[in-house]
């Protein structure tokens, strides 16, 4: 591929990220760190674990990318009731008109057969239903009656949680949270933000959006996005962050040792490398920078680090932990990092 | 060539430039540091030589400047960025998100062309003197203060010279023209010696005092001195006649046991006992002069005996000393007999003081006495009319004939004398005679002593007189401060040590007849630590714990504190007699023997 080429790969997914932003924007009122975030999990092939209290517009905001989109959007409901089989889909026996059983089984495909899905409240679900979801995360397929069915790509999931009314709920397992290239906090919206959420919802119904990526533009998104260029120091600093946020490396900061049973491991490298390479498409850029990885750090490695008693005894959170890698952690060897800080 | 290529490698010349630029100003940046630590140094060790008073090196120390700067380069040159460390620098500095770093090692990629024009742009449009390393640092301000000082330094005068230590002691020069006591010493040339050994080693002591004076006139080190003067000492010390040593411990014992069995001779003993020859000498002298001729012949007996039994034990010096003494002892007594007879020849005409001094002559036999006798007997000589000494002169002719003659005036000398006493010749004769035996007539052991011991008086004397502290000797003390007790029949041993209220012996003196009632007491001795301290008191305390390792009957195994079981008792036939049979050397068989023995 030519220059060229990538640069007008480069500059055409710029351009359709914009349009997405603009198409998503129509509908939810700021929350654009929420929604970056979203779009380096769609375009880094991950999938998104959403957690804020409710009326956040998180649904929205998953219904919203699926419109602009244009792919197939499922929502799940987990409810502690529900089964596997609600989720993936079953084989039922074909009746003939008089009713009688024809003797053939046909199958009925589950929400998951969607490519945008929407896993709502994913933890009131038990755990062998969410296992059901998380197995088709990973594997891309599901397996019904002995059968395995390909799912339609993109496959993308995107899993609400809800922090509070925690009774009667099956928290995911870290092996399980792993499974999410990304777990994005929604904040509360500020003051101008609410503002115009109040003035948009109160009104006439706002439509949705049109659709502005096709399925093959979301596919050239993923594929332009494992061609961005990594050097080999940047890589390095990933693999020191993820080897630091161990609390048993001789790196690892105090905060890590103190408040840490277990760090990042070799997926949240690959993870954080992969979600830098989206953020850096996304900024039309063709090679990852330190501050990439730096900026990528919080959602994708705040689900993979597990607290300590202490840890969580003395309240602390992943993201203290993480910013504290970011400041401690070097970027550069000692000699360039010494000839930097004495140029300024 | 390609776009790409073409692309590529204005990338890369453009980088090579940014990169010698970067090394080169951070090199700098190291040598200015080196240079800077290198003349702080520099600073501080002109200031170290100034204070040492080393003028000449001080402008040295400014090398110390160029060592620094070379060993930063060295320093420089190991720590010297790479390619990639110096991408990673312009990354940072011209904010170009790592395009630099990536555009310099990737390799066949789709996104490559794309990096390396983003680098390409980033390092054209780069501003070098935003990019470019700081070459100066705070740190250099060190560079002019080092050089400053170093300047300063070399140009301000020294400072003044620090006192020189002292001498060590006793290296100080002295000179004396006449060091008293040297002449004590130089006097044993002439001593009759014992043999011409020493004849020849006491020449030898005089001659070197003698150099010793010379060389003090001139001008010598005072512990050299001190050295010599000691020296002397010891080799005075040790001509004179060691009676106590081991060769005649034992003779010497004996002969003092056998002069002490005599009550006359208890006093000569005690006086051979303590070695004192000149003592002795004059213990013998007034038993020779004791008008009881048993007292005398018991004094001969006793030294007799003494003599033998010296020479049975060994002491052959001894025994030749106590030789020399018998003989003498019948001189003295023959002397002392021909005084008395002259005096009792003249008795009418003695005065009341002079018969005092014949009765106390008889009695005590003391050499004062017989001095004083003496001279009273020359005055009245001289009172005499021409009859009387006729008289008299006749009167020792018939003595000498009672008597059979003997030393020193012999039968033929007093006839001679009578018959010439008439004429002023004759009496000045006689009291020249008269004067002779006044004289006393001490041993030549006696007189050797005498002189050894002078001369060791001289040496302490000398060392005094260098300024040193003498080791105190034998009758070297001075009078002790008491006057006023009775005269003291014992001389004093130890200096101040007379607390019997008879006698008054300085510290050490054996020859003071001080008349003091020994209630004074030596000036206190200033001294800068407690040396000694005598009389304290004990108290009584029960005895210490312990076993006692004794011999008692036991039963076999016992020891001193565990009793014995017995065990060793019960012996198999082929072990009794075991010690008898086995290899034990027949020097230790029979002790074994014992010491096993139930």
């Amino acid at each position: 591929m030519t220059q060229s080429t990538f640069e007008a790969r480069l500059a055409q997914a710029r351009e359709a990220s914009a349009r997405l932003r603009e198409a998503i924007g129509t509908v939810i009122v700021g929350q654009n760190a929420v929604v970056d975030q979203v779009l380096w999990g769609l375009i880094a092939g991950g999938h998104v674990l959403l957690e804020g209290a409710p009326g956040l517009g998180k649904t929205l905001l998953v219904r919203t990318l699926a419109s602009s989109l244009e792919l197939k959007f499922s929502r799940i409901q987990f409810t502690p009731d529900l089964m596997p089989s609600d989720v993936t889909g079953t084989n039922v026996l074909v009746m003939d008109a008089t009713g009688g059983a024809t003797g053939r089984f046909e199958l009925h495909r589950g929400p998951i057969f969607g490519q945008v899905i929407l896993a709502d409240e994913i933890n009131r679900a038990t755990p062998k239903t969410q296992s059901a979801l998380l197995e088709a995360m990973q594997e891309h397929a599901v397996t019904i009656a002995g059968t395995r069915h390909a799912l339609d790509q993109p496959f993308f999931v995107l899993a609400t949680e809800n922090p509070i009314e925690m009774e009667g709920t099956y928290p995911l397992p870290e092996a399980q949270l792993d499974r999410f290239l990304l777990k994005v906090m929604v904040p509360n919206p500020s003051e101008d933000e609410m503002t115009a959420i109040l003035a948009r919802t109160t009104g006439h119904e706002v439509e949705a959006p049109k659709s502005v990526l096709h399925r093959d533009d979301v596919l050239a998104l993923r594929a332009l996005c494992r061609d961005i260029a990594v050097a080999e120091p940047v890589l390095r600093y990933a693999a020191r962050f993820i080897a630091a946020s161990a609390p048993e490396s001789a790196t690892a900061p105090e905060i890590v040792k103190r408040g840490l049973r277990y760090g990042a491991g070799v997926r949240g490298g690959q993870s954080l490398v992969l979600a830098s390479k989206a953020l850096a498409l996304l900024e039309g850029r063709a090679q990852v920078a330190f501050t990439d990885i730096q900026r990528v750090a919080p959602p994708v490695l705040r689900h993979r680090m597990i607290r300590s008693f202490e840890g969580e005894a003395d309240g602390l959170t992943t993201d203290q932990v993480i910013e504290e890698l970011v400041r401690s952690v070097p970027t550069r060897p000692g000699p360039v990092e010494q000839a930097v800080q004495g140029s300024r | 060539m390609s776009p790409a290529e073409t692309e590529h490698g204005r990338f890369r010349g453009l980088f090579q430039r940014w990169a010698r630029q970067v090394r080169l100003r951070i090199t700098a940046r190291w040598a200015l540091s080196g240079l800077a630590v290198g003349l702080a140094l520099a600073g501080v060790a002109a200031a170290a030589l100034w204070w040492q008073r080393m003028g000449s090196l001080r402008p040295l120390a400014a090398a110390l400047g160029l060592v620094g700067a070379l060993v930063a380069l060295l320093i420089a040159a190991r720590r010297r960025l790479s390619d990639t460390d110096v991408a990673l620098y312009l990354d940072a500095r011209l904010d170009a998100k790592e395009a630099i770093s990536t555009a310099l090692e990737l390799g066949e990629s789709e996104a490559r062309a794309v990096v390396i024009s983003d680098a390409t742009s980033a390092l054209d449009k780069g501003d070098p003197k935003r990019a470019r390393p700081r070459v100066l640092a705070w740190l250099h301000g060190l560079a002019p203060a080092g050089a400053g000082a170093v300047v300063y330094l070399s140009l301000i005068p020294l400072p003044p010279a620090p006192a020189p230590p002292p001498p060590p002691p006793g290296s100080a020069l002295v000179q004396i023209a006449n060091l008293q006591g040297l002449e004590k010493i130089e006097r044993l040339e002439k001593l009759d010696a014992r043999d011409a050994e020493q004849k020849e080693r006491l020449k030898q002591i005089a001659e070197e005092a003698k150099r010793l004076r010379e060389q003090l006139a001139k001008g010598m080190e005072k512990r050299e001195a001190q050295s010599k003067i000691a020296k002397l000492r010891d080799d005075v010390a040790a001509e004179r006649l060691k009676l106590g040593d081991q060769k005649n411990r034992a003779g010497l014992e004996a002969a003092v046991g056998k002069l002490a069995e005599n009550k006359s001779t208890k006093d000569a003993a005690k006086a051979l006992g303590d070695g004192d020859l000149v003592e002795f000498d004059k213990k013998m002298q007034e038993l020779a002069n004791k008008a009881e001729k048993a007292d005398r012949e018991a004094a001969k007996q006793a030294l007799k005996e003494a003599e033998k039994a010296a020479r049975e034990k060994g002491a052959k010096e001894l025994a030749k000393a106590l030789e020399e003494q018998q003989k003498l002892f019948e001189k003295r007594e023959a002397k002392a007999e021909a005084l008395r007879e002259l005096a009792k020849g003249m008795k009418g005409k003695l005065s009341e003081e002079a018969l005092k001094d014949l009765e106390e002559f008889g009695q005590s036999g003391s050499p004062e006495a017989q001095k004083r006798l003496a001279e009273s007997l020359e005055k009245a000589l001289q009172g005499m009319s021409e009859e009387e000494r006729k008289r008299l002169a006749e009167r020792l002719q018939k003595q000498m004939e009672q008597q059979g003659g003997m030393n020193p005036m012999t039968k033929e000398q007093i006839d001679d004398l009578s018959k010439r006493l008439g004429t002023p010749e004759g009496q000045k004769a006689l009291e020249e005679q008269l004067k002779e035996l006044a004289k006393p007539d001490p041993s030549e052991e006696s007189q050797r002593e005498q002189g050894l011991g002078d001369a060791e008086k001289g040496g302490a004397e000398a060392e005094r007189g260098l300024g040193g502290m003498p080791v105190p000797m034998e009758g070297s003390g001075t009078p002790g401060p008491g006057d006023k007790g009775d005269k003291g029949d014992k001389p004093g041993q130890k200096g101040n040590q007379g607390d019997k209220g008879d006698g008054s012996g300085g510290p050490g003196s054996k020859k003071d007849y001080g008349t003091g009632d020994h209630k004074g007491n030596t000036a206190k001795l200033d001294g800068k630590s407690l040396r000694s301290k005598a009389g304290t008191k004990i108290n009584p305390g029960a005895p210490m714990q312990g076993s006692t390792l004794g011999r008692a009957p036991s039963r076999p195994g016992e020891t001193a504190n565990q009793a014995g079981s017995g065990a060793l008792g019960q012996a198999g036939p082929s072990e009794l007699g075991g010690v008898e049979g086995s290899e034990v050397p027949e020097e230790y068989r029979e002790q074994v023997g014992r010491y096993f023995q139930p």
